[in-house]
């Protein structure tokens, strides 16, 4: 089973996923299409009165108030631990040495490592992320009005990993045991990836990105196909 | 819809200054959809208005609360039991021209104040981006024109064809301003429609108009050429 | 119950304007992460007290969420129950948050497209009946 799991399985996985989310950018990608920005004649109408000055203090009120009232100004707790949490999520797996140092083995390439405890930390994290996502689509009513079993589902598929590797890094129970475990579920996850709702990573960089509206955080050259 | 435009700040601290407690109301209607009186505007306006007179050492308290739309009897009748119960000294309204007085007429004993400017009846060209395309004149002639306005397109709101001064097909005001009556001309064209402005209409009251548009600063880099 | 509303739902025709916008509706649905961010960007979920019935993404899973995951299979008073959330709970005022940026009012006035399909529209509570019915409650009412 060990031998499965950290050979044919994982690399079967590994392929799934990357295939995977080739397969979801792309679709994506020809979801939309390039917007062409209309640019207005420069000589707008007299009507238009021109812009008040601004005067540097109202600037900064309007910086302040926009920052007071946007996602992070109105949920600074779910915003920071989400940062933190996603942040761990992507470095540790990948940054880990063991993790590192297999790779290197198996196909010669590796991305630089982090120290093993800065890596436990960083799991640490995770698991406290997830914790307080659970809580949180428990407890506060209008996260658990539109929570279902694959919500709670997928959450215990992302945080597996991470703990059975915790568990398997400080030697608790059955190292061979836990280790596989640890292996299988990152195994699930990584299948998992690009066709669940984890796969909103990649819908944020094509949607939020790129799609123009009112929330765009880039320049809005793309509109979703007619 | 209306599109309407939020004052400057100063201004707005202006007409509200010397009251303590406001509530500053929000539109979920046409100003909420051309981000100028929605829900959000009425936080930012909030926030900013409170920090300003904090920073003038001005007791001031402001609260906000946004409806449907302002000009319906059914959706401001929310306002009563906060407006009841908290005893305001003025009110702000974010609402267009209509939903201000509504209010107004709702609360007569209490000071209504607009924080946006209503500016013209239009149409969302992109986000940030308004342009004029009627005027309410009451007398609908589209019909006639395929579809393209004269009273609100062209300068002089003529209605039975251009006058003398199109340059090309531009109007005489600016080579930016299409001749609203050469547009109407292609468009009947095309329809094999041009019977209809071979009529003559009644004349209006010549008014000097041009179509009115707004583009919100955060995006003129995006719709205007820079020079 | 007029005779619209006795109407059998025509499933087929529900499924035929599902598929024109599958691709990018689906993607949106799927990309949802139940986050509930959007929440507070609802005037109506403000003003109603937190009722998570007015949440956007509430809105969104229940009516076009729902019509998809049924293939269209819905009973009439599920669809009367999508119209109390499409308009209702919904003012289309198009300020709808979403960190990922799902374009939620276009799901909104989707799902209200789906629903006129099957001859549902718009409530109004003051458009219950016939103009004297109107004018009787609005003379009772005061509104």
């Amino acid at each position: 089973m060990y031998d499965f799991v950290r050979g044919p399985l994982f690399w079967a996985s590994a392929i799934i996923c990357i295939a995977g989310l080739i397969y979801r950018s792309v679709k994506l990608l020809r979801l939309t299409q390039k917007k062409e920005i209309v640019l207005c004649p420069v000589t707008i109408s007299p009507k238009d009165k021109p812009a008040p000055a601004i005067s540097a203090e109202e600037r900064k009120l309007d910086r302040i108030a926009r920052f007071q009232n946007s996602v992070i100004g109105q949920h600074p707790v779910m915003v920071a631990v989400s940062t933190v949490f996603h942040v761990c999520l992507f470095a540790s797996p990948l940054l880990l040495l063991a993790h590192n140092v297999m790779l290197s083995s198996a196909i010669g390439i590796r991305l630089p490592a982090i120290p093993d405890g800065l890596a436990d930390l960083m799991t640490i994290f995770v698991l406290a992320g997830a914790f307080f996502f659970l809580i949180r689509r428990i407890a506060v009513p209008k996260v658990a009005a539109i929570s279902s079993a694959y919500d709670y589902g997928v959450l215990f598929l992302t945080l597996m990993p991470f703990l059975t590797g915790f568990l398997a890094y400080h030697q608790l129970f059955h190292y061979k045991s836990v280790l596989t475990l640890h292996i299988l579920t990152g195994d699930i996850l990584l299948i998992a990836l690009p066709f669940t709702k984890i796969g909103h990573m990649v819908f944020f960089f094509f949607s939020r990105l790129h799609i123009a509206g009112e929330y765009c955080l880039g320049r809005g050259s793309r509109t979703w196909n007619t | 819809m209306v599109i309407a435009e939020i004052k400057p700040l100063e201004e707005i601290k202006e007409l509200v200054k010397g009251y303590k407690k406001i509530l500053n109301t929000g539109c979920g209607g046409c100003t909420s959809v051309c981000l100028a009186g929605g829900q959000k505007e009425v936080d930012t306006l909030n926030t900013k208005l409170t920090l300003s007179f904090q920073a003038d050492h001005v007791p001031f308290e402001i609260d906000g609360f946004t409806v449907e739309r302002q000009c319906e009897v059914q959706f401001i009748t929310e306002f009563d039991r906060l407006v009841k119960s908290r005893k305001y000294d003025a009110i702000l309204s974010m609402a267009c021209g209509a939903g201000v007085q509504f209010l107004a007429e709702r609360y007569p004993e209490t000071p209504v104040f607009p924080a946006v400017n209503s500016t013209f009846v239009g149409v969302n060209k992109d986000i940030g981006w308004y342009e004029e395309r009627c005027k309410c004149c009451g007398d609908c002639v589209l019909g006639f024109t395929g579809g393209i306005c004269p009273v609100s397109m062209c300068a002089k709101g003529l209605f039975n064809g251009p006058c003398g001064g199109p340059q090309g097909e531009s109007c005489e005001v600016s080579k930016d301003i299409p001749c609203a009556w050469v547009a109407i001309y292609k468009r009947l064209k095309g329809q094999n429609r041009l019977e209809s402005i071979r009529t003559i209409h009644a004349p209006r009251q010549w008014r000097d108009q041009i179509q009115g548009r707004i583009i919100l600063e955060p995006y003129k880099a995006r719709y205007v050429k820079s020079e | 119950m007029t005779e619209c509303a006795k109407a059998k739902v025509d499933s087929d025709t529900i499924v035929e304007i599902l598929d024109q916008k599958k691709g990018r509706m689906r993607a949106c649905l799927d990309a949802c992460a139940a986050c509930s961010l959007c929440a507070e960007s609802c005037l109506l979920y403000r003003e109603k007290n937190n009722d998570p019935q007015y949440m956007p993404s509430y809105k969104v899973i229940n009516t076009l969420g729902r019509l998809y995951r049924k293939r269209g299979r819905v009973s009439r008073e599920e669809l009367e129950q999508m119209q109390q959330l499409l308009w209702s709970n919904c003012v289309l005022c198009g300020r709808c948050y979403c960190p990922f940026g799902i374009d939620i009012p276009n799901m909104i006035a989707f799902a209200r497209s789906i629903l006129r399909s099957q001859g549902i529209y718009g409530v109004f509570p003051h458009t219950s009946g016939s103009p004297e019915a109107e004018c009787k409650e609005i003379d009772a009412t005061g509104n």
